[in-house]
This record gives C-alpha cells, sequence and structure tokens, in this order.
C-alpha cells in the first residue's frame, strides 16, 4: 500500500472513530421507533396482578420489584419517560384487547392469533415454555407419567390449549380463572400439576420455601411479549427496546435476579425436558 | 375408530422441510424471471414466515439459531475467497477507489441518517452500512473473462478496505450503546477489542491451521471441521472482547486467505455447504422478519428510496471518479459501479446487528431490505450491460508462477513430502493451487486405486488440497506436455529423485510453455536452495522463481556458474533441485529454461 492512501485510509477511520465514538444512543432515536406515550413523560402499564411472584412486588402504588418491574423501568428510562404508571387490569380484559387507557401490558402475555386480533405483540421478552409446577419430590419427567396427573390450568389460556392438545391427560382438568386458584389446588392436593409458563414457575418454586418444585418442561414456540394496543405506532420502537435490552444483557441481568432461572435456548438448563409426541 | 389418523404437519422435521424447499424452491423460481436467486430467498423467507403462510412462528429459535451461524459463515467465506493476490496487483488504485467507494456512500449515508431525524450513532452505522458491498455479480463480471481487468480488481480489492471499515465503525458503535462508557472509555475498549480479534486472527490462526493440517490434516472431513472450528473460535473471541461476531468470522476468512486456496478442494467444500445450507438458511431467516405491512408504509418506502439514492448514488459518484483519478474508460466505471453497488452480506449483516441492538427500527431494517433488492437488480443489469462492453484483458505480462503448480510425478516415484512442500512454496505466494499428477507413458503399469488414495493422504497433510490426477500418453514428456495443457498449468515441480528427467528434457526438443523444477535429492529440512539457471536458457525468471522458494529462515543462492558447476558446493545444501522449463514471453514464444540445482 502507498504511504499517501495508506495515510488518508487511516485519517478516514480515525476521523469517523472519533465522530462514532462521541455517539450515544441512550437517548432517543428515530430509527428504532418513536414512542409516544398516552401521557407525556409517563409510561402507564398495565398488568394482571400485583403482586405476582417474580414479576410483580409489592402493591399497584408501591412496586418493589420484579422481572416486569425492572422492564418497564428500563423501558421508560430509554423511552425518556420520567415515570412508570401501574394500572391493574383483570387478565380476561387484556386479553380482550382492553388495557385501561395504558401504552402497552407486562402480565405474562403468551402470543397467540385470537389474541393477536385485538393486541399488538412486541419482539418477546422471556420465552414462555410450559413448564410442570408439582408439590416437591414428585417424579413427573416423561410423558405417560404426565399424563396420569389431576392437572390445574388457567381458562383460556394458550396453557390450556397446549394440555389438551399436546398433553392430553387421561384424567379431567380443573380449568380455573386465576393462578392462584390452581396454586391453592395443588398446595391442597386437589391437583398433582400446574402447567405453567416456565418462568412464572421457576420464580413460584423458588419463593415456595422448598414445598413446590419444577418437574420438567415442554418444548415449544411460546414467548412471553409485551401487549399493545391494537395497530399501536409504538411498535416498532418497543420492539427496538426488547431487542436492546436483550443484547445488552438487561433481560438475563432480571431473569437472574427474579425469576432464579438460567435459560439457554429457551429452556431452562437443569430442569428435565419432555418431548410431546408429533 | 378411524383407520388413518392424520395430525397436522408440525415439530422441526416440518418447519426444516419448508425452509429447505424454500433454499431449494426460491432461487428456481425467482431465477426463471431473470432475477438475482437471493432475492428468491428472502421472498420465500416471508411467505413461509410469520407475516406469510405462518409455517414458522415469530417464536421459533431453531431456525434464528442456524441463520445466525449462516451471517457467521458468510462472513468467514467473504474473507476467504477475497484474491488477495489481485489486492496486492492494484494496490494503488485500490486504495484511491477503496477511499473513494467507502467515503461518498458514508457521506451520503450519514447525512440522510441525520436528515431523517436519526441519533448519530444511527446516522453514522447507516452510513458505514450503504458504505460497505458484496461481490454479488463478480461472477457476471468473471464470465466476460474480465477476471484480471484493473477495474475488476479494483472492485474486488476495495471490497476487503470498505466492508473491514463498515465492520470496524459497527463495532464502535456498538460499543457506544454500553450505557454509562465514555467516549475515550469506549476508543479503547473498542480499540483493544479488535486488536485482540486481529491478534487472534492473523497471528494464531494461521499457525494452529498450519500445524493442525500437517497433523491430522489427512482426513477432508478434519479439515472441513478445523475451518468451522475457526471461523468459530475467531467469533467467539470477538464476542468476549465485546466485539461483534460477524468481525472475527470476517478476519478469520482474511487470516486463513492464503492457507484455503480458491480452487482447493478444502474450499470448494465450504463452498458447498454454505450455498447448500448455511448462507441460504440464513438470508431465508431475514425474510421471516421481512413484514409487508411495515414496508408497505409510505415511510419506509421513503427511508427505503432515500437509502438507494444515498448508496447508489454515492457509489456511483465513487466510481465515476475514476475515470479522472485511475483512468478507467466509462464501460470499466459501469463494471466497477455493478460490482461495488450490490448490496448483500455486509449489509444485511451491519443492518442485523444494528437491529439487534435497538439502533435500527423494523421499518429502518425493512427499508435496507428494499435497499438490498433494488441494488441487486441495479447491479446485475449494469454488470450485464457494461461487461460485454469491456474489451477482454491480454495475459498478464508478469506470469503468476504459482496460480496452478503441477506436482509430477510417476509411478516409481509417488511426491516426497519435501517436493510436495517445494512446490507448495511456489503456489502459496501467488494464492494458487497445487495439482497432483502421475505421468506414464502408454502400457506402462499404473498405481492402484487405494496407492492413490494413500498418496492423496499423505499429500493433503502437507496441504496439497486437490485430488491426483493420472496422464497417459505416448511418452513420459508427452504426458506433461499434456497435463500442463489440459490443466491450464502455470509451472510444474517435477518429482526427479533419479536425474532422469532432467536428462530427458534438457536432452529432448519439446518447447515446454511453462517453467519446469526438478527437484533431485531432498535432504531433511530445507535450509538451503541453490538456483541454478540452466545455461542454455535465453531468459530466465530465475529471480521470480527463488523468491517464491525460498520460505522463512532459509537461504536462497543462484549459482549461474552453469548446469552441474561447482561455484556452490551442493553437498551443503540440503534441497537439490534441477529444473528445466520454457517460459512463455509475452509474444507467445516459448524460449527460457531454468535449472535449480
Amino acid at each position: 500500500m502507498s504511504r499517501p492512501g495508506a495515510r488518508h485510509l487511516a485519517l478516514l477511520l480515525m476521523a469517523l472513530m472519533v465522530v462514532a465514538c462521541g455517539a450515544d444512543e441512550t437517548t432517543a432515536n428515530r430509527a428504532a421507533g418513536t414512542f409516544r406515550p398516552a401521557r407525556p413523560g409517563v409510561l402507564r402499564v398495565a398488568t394482571a396482578q400485583v403482586p405476582a411472584p417474580g414479576f410483580w412486588q409489592g402493591t399497584v402504588a408501591n412496586p418493589t420489584g420484579g422481572f416486569e418491574w425492572g422492564l418497564a423501568k428500563a423501558f421508560a428510562s430509554r423511552f425518556g419517560l420520567a415515570l412508570v404508571e401501574i394500572v391493574e387490569v383483570p387478565f380476561e380484559d387484556l386479553i380482550s384487547g382492553r388495557l385501561a387507557g395504558a401504552d402497552m401490558a407486562l402480565s405474562q402475555l403468551t402470543f397467540s392469533e385470537g389474541r393477536d386480533r385485538v393486541l399488538d405483540f412486541s419482539t418477546p421478552y422471556l420465552p414462555g415454555k410450559p413448564a410442570i409446577l408439582t408439590r416437591a419430590g414428585a417424579r413427573v419427567n416423561d410423558m405417560e407419567t404426565a399424563q396420569a396427573q389431576r392437572w390445574s390450568v388457567r381458562r383460556r389460556s394458550t396453557l390450556e390449549r397446549f394440555l389438551n392438545d399436546k398433553v392430553r391427560p387421561t384424567r379431567p382438568v380443573q380449568a380455573v380463572d386465576t393462578r392462584q386458584e390452581s396454586l391453592d389446588a395443588l398446595t391442597n392436593g386437589n391437583v398433582d400439576a400446574v402447567l405453567l409458563d416456565l418462568p412464572v414457575a421457576t420464580a413460584i418454586a423458588s419463593t415456595s420455601g422448598g414445598r413446590l418444585e419444577v418437574a420438567a418442561q415442554f418444548p415449544s414456540d411460546d414467548n412471553l411479549a409485551a401487549a399493545l394496543p391494537d395497530h399501536s405506532s409504538n411498535k416498532d420502537a418497543v420492539d427496538s427496546a426488547v431487542r436492546a435490552l436483550a443484547t445488552d444483557g438487561t433481560l438475563r441481568t432480571l431473569a437472574d435476579r427474579w425469576l432464579h432461572v438460567a435459560l439457554t435456548g429457551g429452556l431452562a438448563e437443569d430442569i428435565p425436558v419432555i418431548q410431546p409426541p408429533s | 375408530m378411524d383407520p388413518l389418523h392424520l395430525n397436522e404437519p408440525s415439530g422441526d422435521a416440518f418447519v426444516f422441510l419448508v425452509l429447505f424447499a424454500v433454499v431449494v424452491g426460491g432461487p428456481l423460481v425467482v431465477e426463471k424471471l431473470k432475477i438475482p436467486g437471493i432475492i428468491g430467498l428472502f421472498l420465500g423467507g416471508l411467505l413461509i414466515g410469520p407475516h406469510g403462510l405462518g409455517f414458522i412462528g415469530s417464536g421459533n429459535t431453531t431456525v434464528f439459531s442456524l441463520g445466525k451461524l449462516g451471517l457467521l459463515y458468510l462472513m468467514f467465506v467473504a474473507g476467504l475467497e477475497l484474491d488477495l493476490g489481485l489486492v496486492k496487483r492494484h494496490r494503488r488504485s485500490v486504495v484511491v477507489f477503496s477511499v473513494l467507494s467507502f467515503a461518498m456512500p458514508m457521506a451520503a449515508g450519514t447525512v440522510a441518517g441525520l436528515l431523517l431525524d436519526f441519533g448519530t450513532g444511527a446516522a453514522i452505522l447507516l452510513g458505514a452500512l450503504l458504505a460497505s458491498h458484496t461481490l454479488i455479480v463478480y461472477p457476471t463480471v468473471k464470465s466476460f473473462r474480465l477476471g484480471s481487468d484493473p477495474a475488476v480488481a479494483t472492485g474486488v480489492g476495495a471490497t476487503v478496505v470498505t466492508d473491514t471499515l463498515a465492520l470496524i465503525i459497527l463495532a464502535v458503535i456498538v460499543g457506544s450503546t454500553e450505557v454509562g462508557a465514555s467516549s475515550v472509555e469506549i476508543a479503547i475498549q473498542t480499540g483493544l477489542g479488535l486488536l485482540i480479534v486481529a491478534g487472534f486472527s492473523f497471528l494464531l490462526l494461521p499457525r494452529v491451521a498450519t500445524l493442525f493440517m500437517a497433523r491430522f490434516g489427512s482426513s477432508r472431513t478434519n479439515r472441513y471441521v478445523f475451518a468451522l472450528v475457526a471461523l468459530l473460535s475467531a467469533a467467539t473471541v470477538a464476542q468476549v472482547v465485546d466485539i461483534e461476531g460477524i468481525i472475527g468470522a470476517f478476519f478469520a476468512g482474511l487470516a486463513l486467505n492464503r492457507l484455503v486456496p480458491n480452487e482447493g478442494d478444502l474450499m470448494h467444500r465450504i463452498d458447498f455447504f454454505g450455498a447448500a445450507v448455511f448462507i441460504p438458511v440464513f438470508i431465508v431467516s431475514v425474510g421471516l422478519v421481512l413484514d409487508p405491512g411495515v414496508m408497505a408504509e409510505p415511510e419506509t418506502l421513503r427511508m427505503a428510496g432515500i437509502f438507494v439514492l444515498a448508496c447508489v448514488g454515492g457509489k456511483a459518484i465513487a466510481a465515476a471518479l475514476t475515470r479522472p483519478f485511475l483512468g478507467f474508460s466509462w464501460s470499466q466505471v459501469g463494471v466497477l459501479f455493478s460490482l461495488t453497488a450490490a448490496q448483500a452480506a455486509a449489509t444485511l449483516a451491519v443492518a442485523d446487528v444494528g437491529k439487534q441492538h435497538g439502533l435500527f427500527g423494523n421499518a429502518v431494517f425493512n427499508a435496507v431490505l428494499g435497499l438490498i433488492l433494488v441494488s441487486l437488480i441495479v447491479a446485475s443489469v449494469v454488470a450485464s450491460f457494461s461487461g460485454q462492453r469491456v474489451p477482454v484483458p491480454p495475459k498478464s505480462p508478469t506470469p503468476t508462477y504459482g496460480d496452478r503448480v503441477l506436482l509430477i510425478g510417476t509411478e516409481d516415484c509417488l511426491f516426497r513430502a519435501g517436493v510436495a512442500a517445494l512446490a507448495m512454496r511456489l503456489a502459496s505466494t501467488d494464492a494458487g493451487v497445487v495439482l497432483p499428477v502421475i505421468v506414464a507413458p502408454d502400457g506402462d503399469s499404473m498405481p492402484g486405486f487405494h496407492e492413490i488414495e494413500k498418496v492423496e493422504r499423505r499429500l493433503t497433510s502437507v496441504g496439497v488440497d486437490l485430488p491426483v490426477t493420472v496422464h497417459v500418453d505416448g511418452d513420459s514428456p508427452a504426458a506433461v506436455q499434456h497435463a500442463i495443457t489440459s490443466l491450464d498449468a502455470s509451472a510444474a515441480v517435477i518429482d526427479d529423485p533419479s536425474g532422469e528427467w532432467l536428462n530427458v528434457v534438457q536432452t529432448g526438443d519439446v518447447p515446454y510453455r511453462v517453467p519446469l523444477l526438478i527437484v533431485g535429492a531432498v535432504a531433511g529440512r530445507c535450509r538451503r536452495v541453490v538456483v541454478r539457471p540452466d545455461p542454455l536458457a535465453v531468459s530466465v525468471p530465475v529471480g521470480e522463481i527463488a523468491r517464491r522458494l525460498a520460505p522463512a529462515r532459509t537461504t536462497v543462492v543462484i549459482d549461474d556458474s552453469g548446469a552441474g558447476g561447482s561455484a556452490v558446493e551442493t553437498g551443503t545444501t540440503d534441497l537439490v533441485v534441477s529444473a528445466v522449463g520454457a517460459d512463455v514471453q509475452p509474444n507467445g514464444a516459448a524460449s527460457t529454461v531454468v535449472t535449480i540445482v
């Protein structure tokens, strides 16, 4: 390479690096989509239940922690919003597209075609593989045993469909309206197993004082995502934000801290996997 | 009971079925319409993806993981395939054009980004993305026999520089997304990171590769898997020091460029798996996220239009400026433009990484995909139009002796390791290949299949990367002539421990159109090579040959005292080579004889 040519290239590169290093991408960037909150300066987040183990701690008026609370704060920071406001909205309303004026719902929601007709789903922020929560000591790590359990599952959830279509229990399934009803039934011995999203199951197990455990997980394409009002103009900005938080390690840090689960390819590394029949 | 219970197709087998159906069918369908096959892969991805028929859902991780591997593979192959010999030969025009070809679209892209209200980092990244290019129309240009045209060589060489600069900018911008780091910290971190990746790739990797090939390289599977390990290890090192994996993969490709000749068996395997699986899967995985709803939005279309203007306009200005600066004709400018305007690999890679880091949203990403589609069509049309108007360049007056080196053996002497290493040295200087050939007069016995297989394994362990071929003719010199012509050799190395060949060639009147190096005794490790020109030769490229034969820490002595002369004491040499041959002069007359002792 001739000396002047090499010098020009080096100068060009150095100039670009100096300018590029000064670029601050933590502030608003229209290339990544623009977020327009319903109320200026405030990110309004809807969720079905506070507290929800691992995802929301404290109260609606005074949230103190949890994965989705941390995620809401990270979103607000990225969008340059000073406040996060929480509104509690029944699960049925959320999945019907009624967010009570919130900018988004963070409520361990899984994408489904039916829900997608009334909501816009963001890029997923957590894998939502179905997982089996049992009382400690129960061994449910193959399909035959899983089918023989007395199950409880939340009504109208994607998990209910998975249980009936893929697991196909041989005994009647107890479908309930809230997650708490399933957990009560499991604790009281009325059912043997509850089907939950993997991160929800690990969070509940880790706060149960050793009484409950995640016996197994199923591979699936299900994921947890933020739900936005249908045709929201904020989708691009939220998608970009989720990708950025995944890449810079924020989501992993939140999952480690609040959900106590190490995920590889969406599956928990130390929990048995049951392959449903194709 | 239903005698035949039918399930809806699902599961991994079904996902891979639709994926590979697109890999096979997508390009076939669009090529019928004279559209580049890559666009068929994009559109196929869109068809089977969540925004199309939904066969592969947005939550599917398998295809996207395979796609990520495909992206690394794509960058590795891009580094591996670059013809560094061409870059070296046209370094002045490469440097001038690299600066133009990078600076014009870079400036246009950055300004466009700022006008579109992008953040500074996103605007600079957009500029870098537009400044890179992919040699997707290179096969079209080569089909016009323009591979050695100065404009084509300049375009190929500029790819190394523009893509490397684009990837460095990417590293810096991605580094700048680190929350809480100052500009100085980012610059130091990125600079150190790049140094570590470059050190690993350019210093450690080639040494490990050489050792591995010598010890375990006799198995072709081992060689291929080693290439994969090299690519993944460089990407991992990059990731560990917070640099994008694609930069490590690209550097690994560049570092192994000389060790993996483009025409060699290993390169064919790397190309095969890349073309059949990894790279198409990556492109389909990009198509999966194509969102027609977003693409059809006026905002996306407006951005795509601006990107096309900045990129194609910038590349056109850069190509046009080579007329006054480098004296290229308008047709050459057209070819140069077509080579550098096509956006695919590096553009996709940078856009994808920018998207993953949240710098680019769906609208920008889809607009970039629109740019890729338009640039590929424009580049293909211009390449076809300009390529046929550029005259085929004359054969280079300075032959590259190492391009295609024949390694000739006979049934009695099947390639000693030292001789094969000598041929490899000759080839590696010009990033060429060694073609092992066994010659025999008609009627002589031939080595059997198993024997040839054994020889191939032995040759593979010293880096010879092509299968042995057998050439039979009336006599051995005729068989050599036959092999030289049919294999389009640039030089031939003949293994001749008995000295018979030297005698046959020196006393015969058969003109050879390439230099022949006839290797006599080989003793131990080569520390000293004596090159002895034949006294009868009119003009001898001894200096060129000697330079290529000299490995590190080896003394090369040119002894012009005459064949068999005593100016150099041959007893002190480790390598004794005698060679006779004819070098083709520019006028085509065969006249030169070379002797190396």
